[in-house]
């Protein structure tokens, strides 16, 4: 419990993110002149590490298929002759490995970068040459704001769907076992003869793991997340109230579960079964504009989907009830559901 | 080691998986759900984002410039606005993900040769999009500048636009795509999904083949029989590595079949270093499986140990050429990086044994360990 909530958390939260960082490139100088050196210069950290060069097309492909380093910067032999001339363009060659897309298309797209600005200033440079005021020539430049996550960290985002996962994960997970081991040890009987109806039974089970789950919460919120730098723009008390109903409301699913298995071995496969999609569908790790059109009625019956609506309005847009109401109601309704079945299915159980 | 004994025991765990058919069915329907349902829903694609102009200018530049953003596939199109407070509402309810602001006076400061300054507002709620939505912007912005400039220079000098550009814009990067051409997340999600899968199925299936018996009770049939340590563990596991490996099968064949990702080099390399890593994942279970006492903690620890570690320090998110540090460590220490070079290699990269090798030899060497370990945990006596 506590790996989940702490460890787990901690781990997606300082691990890796989805940032392009140090993206290893060797370079083929083929020209050898100053103008080469300094593109060539430009190409640094944050996003960039030259690890070597490479002497021909032959030996930089190697190095990309064995996986030593992920581009090739190519320069070409007549490259400063040509733009000392001034008759071309010249075309400087950046071969990237896109085996992993995200990273291949950003890598491109801050090459592209730095060639446009280094482009730039040979422009200014040939304009000036050329009796061009600079003053005089328009330009359109674009101011980025980027908010709810301004430096773009990528380890609250994995820090929060981390948590989100792991407690979809114990929330479906717990009241299964807890309701198939009574069956398993044989002790449903004592609760059979013992005055409780089937469904004081559930929400007995359900509350006690709703109280674990929000202690656990709080244990990611307040310890892991806090410290590493996530806001907390919204209420505290919507925050883990809605956090409440969300694992009440999907406890209901898992007692469906543990009604239906006959063992914990199928619980456990039950339960990835069905909080895997759940959490694959919810825009918890994939935009849901991204997902194909079908997805959609999907993400509405998905009761992480509402509950996100909540957790990154409230921890990251300070969003109150106002906002977020229809999610709540959403989230009611799919919990009503759930324990509907989980009702049902014990009944016909236990008769 | 006695092969009829392992083979008496491999049977009768077998006959036990086969018994609860809920569960056998699982064993072979939960790879499948599970590719498939991450391959539709873990794209990596940045298109169609939703985006909103602001547009104060209201001149044929400023369509002139919208435009640029509106005809491009990667941004879909949601109407101009008229107030920033309309722009905040949408963003704050996720309807949009990319607000652009056209200031006024925008075609004047063009006109007259000053800069113009454009704002664009990104959600960062989705950190890895944002920064590709904040390059594609950039970009178009750019490319619009020079485009301006261009113009301008063509026009005082008296010269063709293209001799113009040649001027502004004398160097530019070509660049080429190797292994995934097209861009399309699928093709590289697809194989590093059979990974994933792979990872956790095999070790949930034995996490259980142990502790199951110690619930029950009825190891004491096993301490009490002739079968020896190695016997018994070798065929608790032949069962789960069958399953798991016709499951490895399946996957590859989603992957490549009905995902259409392709699949370049050899296939017999590639056969061999899964059934590597599926008997390596089936032994981490397997070690699992022999210290834990409960199947409830035999679960937890098998489904939710092995699979942080595959998601981050696989290769699957990152590059491991770009990882440094503690995280270059961690990648190396867990068997997934190790496939998932093979996975990729095989499928997108199309090289073979020659430079994959030593990651099948690495599985191999992990595997031994692990059951190694597991031989050594495992007594044929209870602790006190």
């Amino acid at each position: 419990m506590a790996y989940c909530f702490i460890g787990a958390v901690y781990i997606s939260g300082t691990g890796v993110t989805q940032d392009l960082r140090n993206a290893s490139v060797l370079v083929h100088d083929g020209d050898v002149s100053a103008e080469s050196r300094n593109l060539i210069y430009l190409f640094r950290q944050p996003y960039f590490n030259r690890i070597g060069t490479f002497s021909g097309q032959h030996e930089g492909l190697t190095r990309l298929d064995d996986g030593a380093s992920m581009l090739l910067l190519d320069i070409p032999e007549d490259f400063s002759q040509t733009l000392r001339r001034g008759a071309r363009p010249v075309a400087v060659q950046m071969l990237v490995d896109t085996s992993n897309v995200t990273m291949g298309y950003l890598a491109s797209a801050y090459g592209q970068r730095i060639v446009d600005t280094y482009a730039q200033n040979l422009a200014q440079q040939a304009a000036r040459r050329a009796g061009l005021d600079l003053r005089t020539l328009p330009s359109v430049e674009n101011a980025t704001r980027v908010w709810y996550n301004p430096n773009l960290n990528g380890h609250w985002f994995n820090a929060i769907g981390e948590w989100l996962t792991m407690m979809t994960v114990l929330a479906v997970l717990l009241p299964a076992t807890a309701l198939v081991r009574e069956r398993e040890r044989g002790t449903v009987e004592q609760l059979l003869v013992a005055p409780l109806s089937s469904m004081q039974i559930m929400v007995s089970k359900a509350l006690a793991m709703t109280l674990v789950n929000v202690a656990g919460t709080a244990l990611s919120v307040y310890a892991v997340m806090l410290p590493l730098g996530v806001p907390f723009a919204g209420s505290p008390w919507l925050f883990f109230a809605t956090t409440a109903l969300y694992v009440f409301s999907i406890a209901g699913l898992g007692l469906a579960i543990g009604a239906f298995a006959r063992s914990s071995a199928e619980v456990g496969m039950l339960v990835i079964l069905i909080a895997v999609p759940m959490t694959a569908l919810s825009g918890t790790w994939t935009a849901p504009e991204a997902m194909p059109g079908w997805t959609r009625w999907g993400l509405q019956i998905s009761p992480l989907y509402h509950f996100i609506e909540c957790a990154y309005g409230i921890l990251l847009r300070g969003a109150g009830p106002g906002v977020l109401w229809q999610s709540i109601l959403m989230l009611s309704l799919l919990g009503a559901v759930a324990f509907a079945l989980a009702w049902l299915q014990l009944r016909r159980k236990l008769s | 080691m006695n092969l009829h004994r392992v083979a008496v025991v491999a049977g009768k765990e077998w006959r036990e998986i086969a018994r609860d058919r809920v569960f056998l069915a699982l064993a072979f329907a939960l790879p499948v759900m599970w590719i498939l349902v991450f391959g539709y829903t873990m794209t990596f694609d940045v298109q169609n984002v939703p985006f909103v102009v602001l547009d104060f200018d209201h001149s044929a530049r400023s369509r002139d410039f919208a435009y640029r953003f509106i005809s491009s596939r990667y941004f879909d199109f949601r109407g101009y606005l008229t107030n920033e407070h309309e722009a905040d509402r949408l963003l704050a309810a996720a309807k949009v993900r990319l607000v652009i602001t056209i200031p006024q006076h925008f075609e004047r400061d063009i006109a007259s040769g000053h800069t113009a300054q454009i704002a664009t507002l990104i959600d960062g709620t989705f950190p890895s999009r944002a920064q590709t939505i904040q390059a594609y912007a950039d970009s178009i912005s750019r490319n619009y500048s020079v485009g301006v400039r261009t113009e301008r220079v063509a026009g005082e000098l008296g010269v063709p636009y293209e001799r113009a550009l040649v001027l502004m814009q004398p160097v530019h990067l070509e660049i080429r795509y190797l292994y995934n051409q097209a861009l399309r997340s699928i093709w590289s999600v697809a194989p590093s999904l059979v990974m994933l899968t792979l990872m956790f199925v095999p070790s949930l299936l034995t996490a259980l083949v142990v502790v199951r018996e110690k619930e029950n009770g009825s190891i004491y049939n096993i301490y009490s029989s002739t079968v020896t340590r190695g016997e018994f563990l070798l065929g608790k596991m032949i069962p789960s590595v069958a399953i798991s490996y016709v499951d490895a099968l399946v996957l590859t064949a989603i992957a490549v079949y009905y995902f259409g990702a392709p699949f370049k080099a050899d296939l017999g390399f590639y056969l061999v270093g899964a059934l590597l890593y599926v008997v390596c994942t089936a032994s981490i279970g397997l070690l699992v499986s022999t210290v834990v006492r409960s199947q409830n903690a035999a679960l937890m620890i098998a489904s939710i140990v092995g699979i942080v570690p595959a998601i981050q320090f696989s290769g699957m998110i990152n590059p491991i050429a770009t990882l440094e540090g503690s995280a270059w460590v961690q990648a190396h220490l867990f068997p997934a990086m190790y496939f998932e070079n093979i996975v990729l290699g095989s499928f997108l990269k199309g090289v073979s044994g020659r430079y994959l090798w030593i990651n099948a030899l690495i599985l191999g060497g992990y595997t031994a360990v692990l059951i190694w370990v597991s031989y050594y945990v495992f007594r044929k006596r209870q602790k006190r």
